[in-house]
């Protein structure tokens, strides 16, 4: 399975967060990572790209008070999105393999 | 300024399904977000969601099938026949005298011009309704835009063409209501509204009654039958065909020749889609259509 670099990232996130992976915490942690910011447009076409290639599953979760009384679409990792995202982190380690890039800057 | 900015931000985020808006909006309420910054990511995630729908071929094909030549043609058609039923009523409603209808020849005509303005009416309406229903059955979630561009269809499709003649340097009020007012009324009630109460109908899942919609169906095919030539004759003085009178050199004659006689059936196929989307639903289609994966589906268009 092919991914994009923000597929990653966001398949990353969702891995980092478990149960607690939802659309604010996931672009949050995509920010934090890359120190750009990530716009809901994006976010969530991308979660959905994500769901139909069946590497992500999500569910609404409950409302809350702090969001206005307004679910939370939560996010969860598949077998399928872990064995894309290792595939993935395995091509980018190989490919940087004797390179440094701190050192060519 | 706050406050004119979250309301659009409501009304851009109703362009999204319920579900992703009330997410949305608690991810903005969560945040914190300014009005002007959830305005952009209101419009952005429409924008990509919209970019989305695009690509499929269902909003080109309405445009292409639709929006473009059924637009123009009820654009012409509304003009016209807005403008030749003021005419007649202008006439009838300054001389009016109810002997003329003891008179077979003069009840004849009064007769002849209510079925002309009736029938006209009845088609304007009937197609405009059944193009918008298409606009909503085939491609819900474009249905907005698609309706949208056919509105600037019909009110724009004649910029430049007039079927007035000169108009006067001081035009009077009555040349104002003809000419201008009651164009403009064809349109927006006989065409526009008509269109976005199909749309509506088409957007929303549940089948039609079979037996309104077989007899609408049926009074609309009464109705184009009886205007056919007036449709024709529409584009022919509104300038877009060349005019033809035929061998005996005089126009709106038997002898016309009637190169656009394959407008009607352009007009009532979406008529046809009608029908057609009153064919009963298969188990299988009535059993995905009540679940989950029916409002996927539901959702994808």
């Amino acid at each position: 399975m092919q991914l994009g670099e923000f597929e990653y990232l966001m398949l990353t996130a969702v891995a980092r967060l478990g149960e607690g992976a939802y659309g604010v915490a996931i672009r949050q942690e995509i920010q934090d990572a890359t120190g750009r910011p990530c716009s809901l447009g994006a976010l969530y076409t991308t979660i959905d790209r994500l769901e139909q290639k069946g590497l992500v599953k999500t569910s609404m979760g409950d409302p809350t008070p702090q969001r206005g009384g307004r679910p939370k679409r939560m996010v969860r990792i598949t077998p399928k999105g872990t064995q894309a995202a290792t595939t993935f982190y395995n091509a980018v380690m190989r490919a940087s393999r004797g390179v440094a890039w701190s050192a060519t800057k | 300024m706050t406050r004119i900015a979250w309301w659009m931000v409501e009304s851009l985020s109703r362009l999204l399904d319920d579900g992703e808006r009330e997410v949305v909006r608690g991810d903005l309420a969560e945040c914190g977000t300014s009005a002007a910054h959830a305005l952009r990511e209101v419009i952005g995630l429409v924008i990509r969601r919209q970019a989305v729908l695009w690509c499929d071929w269902r909003p080109w094909f309405l445009i292409a099938s639709v929006v473009i030549p059924i637009g123009l043609l009820l654009s012409y058609a509304s003009r016209s026949w807005g403008v030749s039923s003021a005419h007649d009523v202008s006439i009838y409603w300054r001389f009016w005298d109810f002997s003329y209808l003891a008179v077979p020849g003069w009840r004849r005509d009064v007769i002849d011009v209510a079925v002309r303005i009736g029938s006209g009416c009845l088609a304007l309406v009937g197609w405009s309704w059944t193009c918008g229903f298409v606009l909503g059955r085939l491609s819900r979630r474009t249905v907005w835009l698609t309706v949208l561009m056919f509105a600037v269809v019909v009110f724009f499709g004649t910029l430049g063409t007039t079927i007035a003649g000169q108009p006067p340097e001081n035009p009077s009020l009555r040349y104002h209501v003809v000419f201008v007012v009651l164009p403009r009324f064809f349109r927006t009630f006989l065409v526009v509204l008509p269109l976005a109460w199909g749309a509506y109908h088409g957007s929303k899942a549940s089948p039609l009654p079979l037996g309104p919609t077989l007899l609408g169906v049926a009074v609309l095919a009464g109705a184009t039958f009886l205007v056919s030539q007036g449709l024709e004759r529409s584009l022919v003085f509104g300038g877009l065909v060349r005019a033809d009178p035929g061998p005996d050199g005089f126009l709106v004659s038997a002898d016309d020749p009637r190169p656009l006689w394959f407008l009607s059936l352009v007009m009532m196929w979406p008529a046809a889609y009608v029908l057609k989307s009153l064919e009963p639903l298969s188990p299988r289609s009535r059993s995905a259509s009540s679940g989950a994966s029916g409002a996927a589906r539901s959702r994808s268009r």
